[in-house]
């Protein structure tokens, strides 16, 4: 699902953000990448979702090289992609059902589609009953789960998730990770980025771990080595 | 066609959801819109003032008394036949009569007329002479004291007029001159608020641009309903500007038709009616124009995301 080879970032031209990093997600997994502030997470992130380009290397996303891609090409990619963040990132001015909806609006679909398909993912998300709402009027957890559901609108093959659980309680947190959980039982691949040691240990799974910018451990049934 | 659809519904909802927003900036837009209608307006007064002055300026020939029926149209016509001549009218001595006594003159003055008898008439004929352009009177002037005339011609304040006409001249090409700086520098003061409040508009709502960008939506998709935003913004603001500007001129008009004692010389209220679409028109067009571009350009920096 991701390939990334020999991956390298550099911020001016003295901060290497990361440097040459290597690894490989199958299809199906749910892996965490941990490190602790400013080893490289958030870096890797917005190079998959092609926020930042990277200065070296090769990065795979669902067999598409995106190492060198093109701006008017950024959309299509992240119409495959799923992601969530730590701020929620949902439109002020929308309801959560617009904000679900305009995902599957910027894509071209058809207003009965996305009426059901916006309202099924609501439903999986536990917020059918708040359709109408705007984010302010909800909880943390409440508006990371809105986050999701527009996340798997397009019903991406692959969620990434930058420190969702960041400005949660321990019960919203929980929440959320068994979410995830859920998701990726039904066959999304998940790409968890956080530094929340309990999350990581509590899901036994496979765990990446970045240090300054260095990959210094890849488990299959990893902890939170920091 | 659905994602136009989508652009248009997404315009309207930014645009009445943010409403503080949409009326700061709409606020801004028709103080610039003002700006310029009034100079619109100060302009139209100036010219028609001008213009009124010109129609109301005539000379006036007093003649000798005795000058014969004849000969006095002999000089009419012959003082009609000049280029610079618009147009000669015959004031007979019983009109300069009947003149005298309805003047503004008082009871006094007009009682000098009590030592002539009845059917005495004091007075002789003259001509109000009416030239094509306030800058020919000087000419016309100086062809009425030709020396061929002096047998007839009995005026003698011709200098003071000469200098009214002068000033009144001297004053209408300061006015032109200097009108087109003070719009140019309206011009340009609007077009930098626009532009400024159109940037300040877009720079509030950067989390909102990058947010679509990041959920996958297409620069045009994001970038649309904003540009769409600002044409409706130009339309509230021209809308507000017709409701504010017509009374304001139903309120001044009659203080002008009052000065000029003619409702003729300055109808603004006909002049912004009869140049309705060329004015409102212009105005929409050139400000949805710039706002327009204001958002393209503002915009951009947030679509690299």
């Amino acid at each position: 699902m991701i390939k990334v080879t020999n991956l390298s970032k550099k911020y001016g031209k003295k901060i290497q953000a990361l440097n040459d990093i290597s690894f490989h997600i199958q299809p199906g997994e749910f892996v965490s990448i941990v490190g602790q502030s400013g080893s490289g997470k958030s870096t890797l992130i917005k190079i998959i979702i092609a926020e930042l380009k990277a200065d070296q290397g090769e990065l795979l996303v669902g067999g598409w090289d995106i190492s060198d891609i093109k701006e008017r090409e950024v959309p299509t990619l992240r119409r495959q992609l799923g992601v969530i963040f730590q701020d929620y990132k949902l439109l002020a001015k929308k309801t959560v059902f617009e904000n679900v909806a305009f995902a599957m609006e910027a894509c071209g679909f058809a207003k009965k589609d996305i009426k059901k398909t916006v309202r099924q993912m609501l439903a999986l998300v536990g917020l059918k009953d708040k359709e109408d709402r705007y984010p302010n009027q909800l909880s943390g957890g409440e508006q990371q789960r809105v986050a999701i559901a527009r996340a798997l609108v397009h019903k991406p093959k692959l969620l990434v998730a930058d420190e969702p659980t960041g400005n949660l309680d321990s019960i919203n947190t929980r929440e959320i990770i068994d979410l995830l959980k859920k998701i990726n039982n039904l066959g999304t691949t998940i790409v968890l980025v956080t530094h929340n040691k309990d999350v990581v240990n509590s899901l036994k799974g496979r765990v990446i771990t970045l240090d300054n910018g260095v990959l210094i451990s890849d488990q299959a049934q990893g902890r939170y080595l920091l | 066609m659905i994602s136009f659809f989508r652009v248009i519904k997404f315009a309207f909802q930014g645009f009445f959801r943010n409403f503080w927003l949409s009326l700061v900036t709409i606020t801004m837009m028709l103080m610039a819109l003002f700006s310029t209608t009034l100079l619109i307006g100060i302009d139209y007064i100036k010219e028609a003032t001008l213009e009124g002055v010109n129609k109301k300026v005539d000379i006036l020939v007093s003649l000798k008394p005795g000058a014969s029926r004849e000969e006095v149209e002999l000089l009419a016509t012959d003082l009609d036949s000049q280029a610079e001549v618009k147009k000669v009218t015959i004031i007979t001595p019983e009109e300069n009569k009947v003149l005298y006594e309805q003047s503004n003159l008082d009871e006094k003055a007009k009682k000098v007329l009590d030592i002539f008898d009845e059917d005495e008439n004091p007075f002789s004929f003259s001509l109000a002479v009416q030239g094509n352009e306030l800058s020919q009177y000087t000419t016309i002037l100086d062809k009425i004291s030709q020396e061929k005339y002096q047998d007839l011609v009995d005026s003698s304040d011709f200098n003071d007029f000469d200098s009214f006409v002068g000033k009144i001249e001297n004053f209408s090409k300061v006015l032109n001159k200097y009108s087109w700086y003070i719009i140019g520098a309206f011009l340009l003061i609007s077009i930098v608020v626009i532009f400024n409040t159109i940037r300040i508009s877009i720079y509030s709502r950067k989390n909102e641009i990058m947010i679509m960008k990041l959920v996958g939506a297409g620069n045009w998709f994001v970038k649309m309903p904003f540009i769409l935003e600002g044409v409706l913004y130009a339309f509230t603001a021209v809308v507000l500007l017709i409701a504010i500007i017509y009374p304001i001129i139903n309120f001044i008009q009659p203080s002008l038709t009052m000065y000029f004692q003619d409702v003729n010389v300055i109808n603004i209220s006909e002049y912004f009616q009869s140049n309705f679409f060329l004015i409102f028109g212009t105005q929409f067009a050139v400000l949805a124009l710039l706002n327009i571009l204001s958002t393209s350009i503002a915009i951009r920096k947030y679509l690299k995301v």
